[in-house]
C-alpha cells in the first residue's frame, strides 16, 4: 500500500508559523479551527504537525458512525455527512488532530490538502515553508536512513503509527555569555 | 464539505506593503468580488511563492469584523463616545477647522501630519502631497528605524548600501549579527539554507537567544551594546596575528595607520572578554571564520543600533567587513538595508517643493515633544496616517500634553489603534486589496505594482482618495486653497514614477509590464549601488563624524553610568522590546487567526532576577520606571542574561521607553534615533483583581 506522509527537518524549521496560517488560509471555508499547529518543544526546535494520516488511525477505529476513511494513498479523510460531532475521535487521537467546530457541531481535520493534490498542487503547509523544513514523502519508497519515527515533544506513536518522519536536531556549538549560569 | 471548483478564481497580484524587509509578492484569489484566499507569487523570485504567517492571515485582516467601516467621530475626545459620521460631515469638520486656523494665524503652519511606513506603498505619500498642496505646514522629519546605522555607513563610505540578499546563498560563512530573520525576514532562509547546503557555516551573534540563534551552527551570546568592541577585537586579531594584507589596505583605506594604532593601543583581548562576556576561544573561533571561510557575509541587524553605541557598532562591523575584503564581493557582502527611498522620484512626497522648503519639520522620533515647542503658531491639527505613535513612540506622556493643545486629531487607519482611540476623527483606510500601489523593498531588489482586486469594503478609502476629496472640497469652499491635482488617477501617479532612469534600471520599455509580474532591478544597476574601492576610499577615519562631534574612528565607548539618563539603582533591569513574530510593529494585533499563538503580553526574565523578586512564570507583574508602568505576564527564561528583560513592542510596553539618542555624545546635527534598548525598568508582582 502507498502511504503519503510528512517529513519535518528539525534543523531547518524556524518555528515561523507560516504553515499553520497557510492551512487556515487554504481551508478556512471549511472550519474555524486550526488543523495545523506549531509548538515550541525546547530551546532547539519547534514541532509543526497536523493529522498524521496514521497507518492505524485511532479516529477510524473509535468513530461510532464510521465517518473516517483511509484512502489507498494513505490519506485519512472524514465524511462530515456521517459525523454527528460526538467528539470521541477528538479524545482518542494522540495528536489531537480532529477538531470539533462549535458552530458547525461537527469534527473536521487536515485532509492533506486532497483537493489541491487532485489539482496537482502540493499541500498548502508545505508550499508555505520558506525554510524548506516541511516536505511530503511517499513512505513506502522513502529511504529513511537519516530520519526517525519520533522525537522529544512528539506524542506517543505506538498506538497509531503516524505517517510523519523527522530529521533530528543536530547539536550546535553555543558560547553562552560568561555572566549567565547554565 | 464543499470545495470550490478549480479555476473559478480571478487572480490579482499584490505586494505586501508592511514595514518589513521581505515585501512579498502576493496573489489574491477572488470570487464575486470577494477575496477567498491568498498565496505567494511564484513570479517574485525573492519570496518565491511563500508568505509569512501574517501574510496568510490577509483575508482576516481584510474582512475582520473589527475593521473600521465608516468615519467615526469621538466627542469629547478620549471619552469613548463614538458616533458614525458621513464622509461629508468628516470633511466638513476638518475643513472648518483648517479654514478657521488659516484665518486665525494667516498660514497653515498650525496644521501638521505624522506619517511613516505602516504602509510602504508609494501612493501613501499622498498624505505628504495633500499637505504640500496647501502651502507651508508642519511635517515629520527624520527616521525611526535606522538612523544610527545609516549614519555609520555614510561616515564609512558615503552611502547606505546592501548587497543583493539573494547572493547570500554564495557565502561560505554567514554572520547574522543582531539579525533575527526567523522572526523578521523569514524568506531569507531560502538563501541561508542554500548556502548551508553548499557547506556554509551560519553564525549568530546576539544577546538574545533568538529563533535564529537556535538554528545557527555557532551562537555567541554577546553582552548588549558591546558589538563595536567585538568587531574591533576581531580586526585586531586579524591584523596583528593573521597577517591581513596591509599594503593594499593602507592605500585604499583613509586612516588605516591610525586605526591600526588605535587597535594596538586601546583594544585588549582581556578587556573584550570581560566586557562582551565572550570567552577568548569564542572570539578566536569567530576570527578564524574570516580567515578560513572567506568569503564571509555579514548581516548587521537593526537591533544593535538601538543602543547608545549604535553608530559605533555599525561602523565597526562594517569596517571589519571592509578590511577583510568582504564588502566589495557579491559572494561575501555586507547586509543591512539599501537606500530604497532614493529609487523613485516619489512625486507625491515631493509635490510642491516650495511648500516643503518653507514648512516646519518635527523629528519623528521625538514628535510630540518637539511639536509642543513650536510657537507662532502652535500645532493645532494633527493628521496621522500609516502610523500608530501612541503604541510605538517613546515618552508617551508627551502625547497627552500635545493632545491637550490640539484642536483636532485625525487618524486614518484600518483598526481602532491606540492612536485612533485618542483621536477626534477616525477615517477608515483600505487594505492593499482595495487600491493600486507601487512597492519596493528596503532589502531585496524586486519592484512590483500592487493591483486593485476588489472595491473598497464599506466606506474605506485610500490616502490618495482622501487627499483628492479633501482638497477638492477645500477648493470649493475657498478657491485656490490647494493645488492638489485631484483629477489624476492612481495609475497615472504610478506611471509618472517611471522616469527614463527608473525604466533603465529595471530594463523595462513600458512600466505597464509590471502589472503582469514584479521585476528585479538589473544586475548592473544593483552592482552600481555597491561599494567599490575604485569609486571611493573607505573611511576608517571620518572627518564628517568628527564634525558631527562623534569619534573619527569607529570606537567602542564604555557606558558611563553617571551620564545615563534612565539607569539607576531603582531601575536596574534593561528592557529589550523586539518585533513580535505575528505582528508588524503594532499591526495585526486584532487578528484572531494570529492571536492563538499569542506571546505579546509576556515579559521574559532570567531565573536569578525572578528569584530575587520572588517571581515565577505565569504571574502577573508590573513593569515600571519614572516614565510609566504596564502589566505583563511573566515568563522565566534561562537563556536571558541577568539584568535583561525581554518583551515585544506594540503591546503598551513603550510607556517605559525614554527618548535618548543612539549616538553616544551630544550631536551637532539634529538627526537622531532613539536607543530603544537602553531603557531601564523595575518589575514587581502585580496586584491584579482578576
Amino acid at each position: 500500500m502507498k502511504q503519503k506522509g510528512f517529513l519535518l527537518d528539525l534543523n531547518l524549521c524556524i518555528g515561523c508559523q507560516a504553515c499553520a496560517l497557510a492551512c487556515r488560509n487554504e481551508n478556512q471555508a471549511y472550519t474555524n479551527n486550526n488543523w495545523r499547529k506549531v509548538v515550541s518543544v525546547n530551546l532547539d526546535y519547534s514541532l509543526s504537525f497536523s493529522c498524521n494520516h496514521c497507518e492505524s488511525p485511532e479516529c477510524f477505529r473509535v468513530c461510532p458512525h464510521r465517518a473516517f476513511n483511509k484512502r489507498k494513498d494513505g490519506i485519512v479523510v472524514i465524511d462530515s455527512e456521517r459525523c454527528d460531532g460526538c467528539g470521541i475521535c477528538v479524545e482518542a487521537c494522540p495528536y489531537k488532530a480532529p477538531k470539533y467546530d462549535e458552530e458547525w457541531r461537527k469534527v473536521s481535520k487536515c485532509n492533506f490538502c486532497l483537493p489541491r493534490q487532485l489539482e496537482g498542487k502540493i499541500p498548502a503547509c508545505i508550499e508555505a515553508c520558506s525554510a524548506g523544513a516541511l516536505q511530503m514523502i511517499e513512505l513506502d519508497h522513502y529511504d529513511s536512513k537519516d530520519t526517525v519515527l519520533t522525537t522529544e515533544g512528539f506524542p506517543d506513536i505506538h498506538l497509531t503509527r503516524p505517517s510523519i518522519r523527522f530529521r533530528l536536531f543536530k547539536p550546535r556549538k553555543r558560547f553562552w555569555n560568561n555572566n549567565i549560569k547554565k | 464539505m464543499k470545495h470550490d471548483p478549480p479555476n473559478q478564481y480571478q487572480i490579482f497580484r499584490h505586494i505586501c506593503p508592511r514595514n518589513c524587509l521581505d515585501t512579498c509578492g502576493i496573489i489574491s484569489y477572488v470570487q464575486d468580488g470577494v477575496v477567498k484566499k491568498v498565496g505567494g507569487d511564484c513570479e517574485h523570485a525573492y519570496t518565491q511563492g511563500h508568505l509569512c504567517a501574517k501574510g496568510y492571515a490577509a483575508t482576516e485582516y481584510l474582512y475582520s469584523p473589527r475593521r473600521l467601516r465608516f468615519p467615526l467621530r469621538q466627542f469629547p475626545r478620549g471619552s469613548g463616545l463614538w458616533h458614525r459620521v458621513s464622509w461629508d460631515e468628516a470633511y466638513q469638520i476638518i475643513i472648518d477647522k483648517i479654514l478657521e486656523l488659516n484665518d486665525r494665524y494667516g498660514s497653515n503652519l498650525a496644521l501638521g501630519y505624522n506619517k511613516y511606513y505602516g504602509n510602504m506603498g508609494i501612493l501613501h505619500s499622498a498624505v505628504a502631497g495633500m499637505f504640500n498642496s496647501i502651502g507651508p505646514h508642519t511635517k515629520p522629519g527624520g527616521d525611526l528605524c535606522t538612523v544610527a546605522g545609516d549614519e555609520a555607513l555614510i561616515y564609512n563610505c558615503g552611502s547606505i548600501q546592501c548587497q543583493d540578499p539573494e547572493s547570500m546563498a554564495e557565502a561560505k560563512a554567514i554572520i547574522l549579527w543582531g539579525a533575527n530573520p526567523a522572526v523578521s525576514a523569514i524568506h531569507q532562509y531560502r538563501f541561508i539554507h542554500r548556502a548551508k547546503e553548499r557547506g556554509a557555516v551560519i553564525i549568530v551573534i546576539d544577546p538574545l537567544f533568538t529563533a535564529t540563534a537556535a538554528k545557527a551552527d555557532l551562537y555567541l551570546q554577546i553582552t548588549p551594546d558591546t558589538d563595536a568592541l567585538l568587531a574591533l577585537t576581531l580586526a585586531k586579531i586579524l591584523i596583528e596575528e593573521e597577517g591581513l594584507q596591509t599594503e593594499f589596505l593602507a592605500e585604499n583605506f583613509v586612516g588605516w595607520e591610525r586605526f591600526v594604532q588605535y587597535l594596538a593601543q586601546f583594544v585588549s583581548i582581556a578587556e573584550t572578554v570581560e566586557l562582551t562576556g565572550l570567552s577568548e576561544p569564542a572570539i578566536r573561533e569567530l576570527a578564524g571564520f574570516f580567515k578560513n571561510n572567506s568569503p564571509c557575509a555579514i548581516w548587521a541587524g537593526f537591533g544593535l543600533q538601538r543602543h547608545r553605541n549604535g553608530v559605533q557598532s555599525v561602523r565597526a562591523i562594517h569596517s571589519l567587513a571592509a578590511i577583510t575584503g568582504n564588502i566589495a564581493r557579491k559572494d561575501g557582502g555586507f547586509y543591512y538595508r539599501h537606500d530604497f527611498m532614493k529609487f523613485f522620484p516619489d512625486n507625491l512626497l515631493n509635490f510642491n517643493p516650495e511648500s516643503i522648503l518653507k514648512s516646519r519639520f518635527v523629528d519623528i522620533n521625538t514628535f510630540p515633544r518637539d511639536a509642543l515647542a513650536l510657537q507662532n503658531p502652535p500645532l493645532k491639527i494633527l493628521w496621522n496616517s500609516c502610523r500608530n505613535p501612541l503604541a510605538q513612540d517613546g515618552e508617551l506622556h508627551y502625547w497627552d500634553k500635545l493632545l491637550e493643545q490640539l484642536d483636532l486629531m485625525v487618524t486614518v487607519d484600518l483598526y481602532m489603534t491606540k492612536t485612533a482611540e485618542k483621536s477626534d476623527l477616525v477615517l477608515p483606510a483600505v487594505t492593499y486589496f482595495e487600491a493600486y500601489d507601487l512597492n519596493l523593498s528596503a532589502w531585496h531588489y524586486w519592484i512590483g505594482i500592487n493591483q486593485k482586486a476588489i472595491e473598497p469594503c464599506y466606506e474605506a478609502k485610500s490616502d490618495l482618495q482622501i487627499a483628492r476629496e479633501l482638497t477638492f472640497r477645500l477648493n470649493q469652499r475657498r478657491p485656490g486653497f490647494s493645488n492638489f491635482p485631484y483629477e489624476k488617477t492612481d495609475l497615472e501617479w504610478i506611471g509618472e514614477e517611471f522616469t527614463p532612469e527608473v525604466l533603465a534600471a529595471l530594463e523595462l520599455k513600458d512600466w505597464r509590464q509590471l502589472l503582469e509580474q514584479p521585476k528585479k532591478l538589473s544586475e548592473s544597476y544593483i552592482e552600481s549601488l555597491q561599494y567599490s574601492t575604485t569609486k571611493d576610499k573607505f573611511r576608517l577615519c571620518s572627518a564628517q563624524a568628527k564634525s558631527d562631534s562623534l569619534p573619527m574612528l569607529p570606537r567602542f565607548i564604555k557606558r558611563i553610568k553617571a551620564s545615563d539618563k534612565s539607569s539607576s539603582p531603582a531601575y536596574p533591569l534593561q528592557l529589550f522590546t523586539t518585533q513580535p513574530l505575528l505582528q508588524s510593529h503594532s499591526q495585526y494585533k486584532d487578528l484572531t487567526w494570529l492571536a492563538h499563538h499569542d506571546s505579546r503580553e509576556v515579559l521574559e526574565m532570567n531565573p536569578q532576577d525572578a528569584a530575587k523578586r520572588g517571581l515565577s512564570s505565569g504571574q502577573w507583574v508590573i513593569a515600571f520606571n519614572r516614565y510609566g508602568s504596564a502589566i505583563f505576564r511573566l515568563k522565566v527564561n534561562a537563556t536571558l542574561l541577568p539584568g535583561i528583560v525581554h518583551g515585544h513592542q506594540g503591546a503598551g510596553i513603550n510607556v517605559l521607553i525614554p527618548y535618548q539618542s543612539s549616538e553616544n555624545e551630544q550631536r551637532v546635527s539634529k538627526k537622531q534615533g532613539i536607543a530603544f534598548y537602553d531603557s531601564f525598568i523595575e518589575i514587581q508582582k502585580a496586584m491584579v483583581p482578576f
